[in-house]
């Protein structure tokens, strides 16, 4: 497994679905923040990231995604998570980020929760 | 132009406007307090700009007895310069203003101005360096109560970690998954950006090795990485210096940890380059070190109970094969004796394991003779029980082409020569019972001395005619007779008898057989035979016996 997370991202009306693939550890999470923050800047009003293909995250990681949620909730939007392996979503919960993040199954769940339109 | 009414209708908007006026600082502190979206420096020194009319405004935050710049107004060239030293009052000098930002006896920052249009700067730069240093201070405190939330949160998670990771692992049977979760939970709660874990393999198998941004150890360091045990090694100079004799690759600060149960190393575990939030690599801690060793504890408890269950489940398929083969080992045994008017015959074996090197036999022939055999495989197990169906199915295949025993041997000893492993050889020997008559005839390739306990006691011993089967290349035996009368009794057996050994590593031996047998020669030949077998377990007297016993008697009726 590479160090380096890559994200990708698509639009579906307004909600911004995100895609990682690799290590959430600074640089995976600076990544993941600009793509949010640009989301943010252009409207979407969800963001559903979906982690199927990410083992690891670390403290800075999640930090950064705390960043990324304080800043959803600022602009009003909702942040929800999907695809996290147990030790991620356990992570998460400790973490503090499913406080104010729901976390979801699939996509699909996280879709249709959020209102993403086709 | 002359200035339009405010709602109050009492101040002008010049007057609103006018650095130091209420309402422009009102105005400043709430943007301070609306325009969230930008950091706090930037929010402080354009509340500053706003409120005193600057021309330009920096802000420095202090971190010990250092200054730190947060902003600078100046879009380009030498920002503003801190203060030489932190503040007690506001310092003018040459049209700058350097202000403390204090609170409750602290200092938290500085505010520098350049270009200050008020009358008295110096008296609104001390009231707006009180608020602002409450408002850093307040920030400060907030930042400060979630970082040791955030810490609590990850001492949490560094414990239900390890519990979770026990739990996990104990019921983990795929070494190759148990790696991983191993790894990623180490990176992860280090905040290591790159780690390997290697876990040696058994019995000439290859090692496992997991990475997470590239092999850390070299591959010709897999095997000798001395590593102490027990307790993790920190390098925080791994770029230039080896860790425990050996140079990783490609990163700046390492910790490492032997994977071992007591007196066994199964494997090594090793993160590097500890990220911070602002892109540095940290040193590893002695808590981080700590927390390693008890991950490397968890993985060598549950890498041994793998292997441990592994091993059992092989030990059972093991047995299970070995059942099977005894099963068919005993299929090549003769399941009824044949029809010998004049003689009875007994014949039996005891293999030490499930499947043995002895065997015995009988043939019937056309013409009313009977053959008989009884052959000793060197070597015990498995490899001894495939050469024994090599030799029964030699027999079977050739006996009735071999015109005289020697021929029959001869033929056997081609086939092992060509089909059997090198130095696999065995001793056999093979009779033949004439029709009716005084005599038998045999070959004895190598084969302990057959005896003949005659009807009035005495004891005949048939030696060797020949050489072991499969040893030498070209093999000679010859084929003797012995006289075989009313009441005689002919014993084969194999060395399994004459060499059991008792407590004191005494052997059985050849007289005491003899004297078994010679004691016994009246008896039916079965019961002869039980009682043999019986009067060896007694001299073993529970001694495991590591050598097959097997027995064939043939007696002719008086």
């Amino acid at each position: 497994m590479s160090e380096t997370c890559k994200v990708s991202v698509e639009r579906r009306g307004d909600v911004a679905v995100f895609w990682t693939d690799g290590y959430i550890n600074n640089q995976g999470g600076e990544e993941i923040a600009k793509e949010a923050y640009a989301e943010l800047d252009r409207g979407a009003r969800a963001l559903v990231m979906n982690l199927e293909k990410t083992r690891i995250v670390n403290s800075i990681g999640i930090s950064i995604l705390i960043e990324v949620l304080e800043k959803v909730m600022e602009r009003k939007a909702v942040l929800a998570f999907c695809g996290l392996t147990p030790t991620i979503d356990k992570t998460f919960r400790i973490m503090g980020l499913a406080q104010y993040a729901a976390i979801y199954p699939t996509e699909n769940e996280a879709l249709q929760a959020v209102g993403a339109t086709a | 132009m002359p200035s339009s009414p405010t709602r109050s209708g009492a101040v002008s908007e010049d007057a609103l406007r006018a650095p130091g006026s209420v309402s422009g600082l009102a105005r400043a502190l709430a943007a301070l307090k609306r325009e969230t979206d930008k950091p706090l420096p930037v929010r402080i020194a354009e509340a500053a700009l706003a409120a005193v009319g600057a021309r330009r405004a920096a802000v420095y935050l202090r971190d010990g007895d250092r200054w730190l710049l947060g902003f600078d107004s100046g879009k380009e060239g030498v920002p503003i310069e801190p203060p030489k030293a932190l503040l007690e009052n506001v310092v003018s000098d040459g049209g700058r203003l350097w202000v403390p930002l204090d609170a409750e006896g602290e200092t938290h920052g500085c505010l520098a101005l350049e270009g200050v249009e008020h009358e008295e700067p110096e008296e609104l730069a001390a009231a707006l360096g009180w608020i602002f240093g409450s408002v850093l201070a307040a920030s400060r405190l907030s930042r400060l109560v979630k970082d040791a939330e955030f810490e609590i949160k990850a001492r949490l998670l560094e414990l239900e970690s390890l519990y979770d990771l026990g739990l996990s692992l104990s019921g983990q049977l795929d070494i190759s998954a148990l790696a991983d979760e191993v790894l990623y939970r180490s990176i992860s709660l280090t905040d290591a950006r790159k780690g390997t874990l290697i876990v040696f393999g058994e019995r000439g198998a290859g090692p496992l090795v997991r990475s997470v941004g590239g092999d850390l150890l070299p591959a010709h360091a897999l095997w000798s990485w001395e590593l102490p045990e027990g307790e993790a090694v920190i390098n925080n100079d791994a770029a230039r210096v080896p860790t425990a004799g050996v140079q990783l690759s490609d990163c700046s600060k390492c910790l490492a940890v032997s994977i071992a149960v007591p007196g066994r190393r199964l494997g090594v575990l090793a993160v590097a380059d500890k990220e911070s939030r602002d892109g540095r690599v940290l040193d590893f801690t002695p808590g981080d070190a700590r927390l390693l060793s008890l991950f490397a504890n968890q993985a060598s408890a549950a890498i041994e109970t793998t292997r441990l269950h592994r091993e059992a489940i092989e030990k059972e398929r093991i047995e299970r094969e070995l059942e099977l083969a005894a099963a068919i080992q005993r299929q090549l045994l003769p399941r009824e004796l044949p029809h010998t008017p004049g003689f009875e015959l007994a014949g039996s074996t005891l293999p030490t394991r499930q499947v043995g090197g002895d065997y015995f036999d009988w043939f019937p022939l056309s013409d009313g003779r009977l053959g008989f055999v009884v052959a000793d495989v060197s070597g015990k197990g498995i490899p001894a029980a495939l050469l024994v169906s090599t030799v029964h199915a030699a027999i079977h295949l050739q006996i009735d082409a071999s015109e005289t025993i020697v021929d029959l041997v001869s033929r056997i000893d081609r086939h092992l020569q060509r089909f059997s492993p090198a130095h696999k050889f065995l001793t056999l020997f093979f009779g033949l019972l004439e029709t009716g008559g005084d005599l038998v005839r045999y070959v004895s390739a190598g084969h302990n001395p057959a005896l003949i306990a005659r009807s009035g006691g005495v004891i005949d011993r048939l030696s060797a005619t020949g050489v072991p089967l499969g040893l030498l290349p070209r093999g000679s035996w010859r084929e003797e007779t012995a006289p075989l009368h009313k009441g005689d009794l002919l014993c084969v057996y194999t060395d399994g008898f004459t060499e059991a050994t008792n407590g004191d590593d005494e052997e059985f031996g050849l007289e005491r057989l003899e004297q078994g047998v010679r004691s016994r020669r009246t008896l039916p030949t079965r019961q002869i035979s039980d009682a043999l077998y019986g009067e060896v377990a007694s001299f073993a007297a529970g001694i495991p016996q590591y050598d097959d016993q097997t027995l064939l008697i043939i007696k002719r009726e008086a």
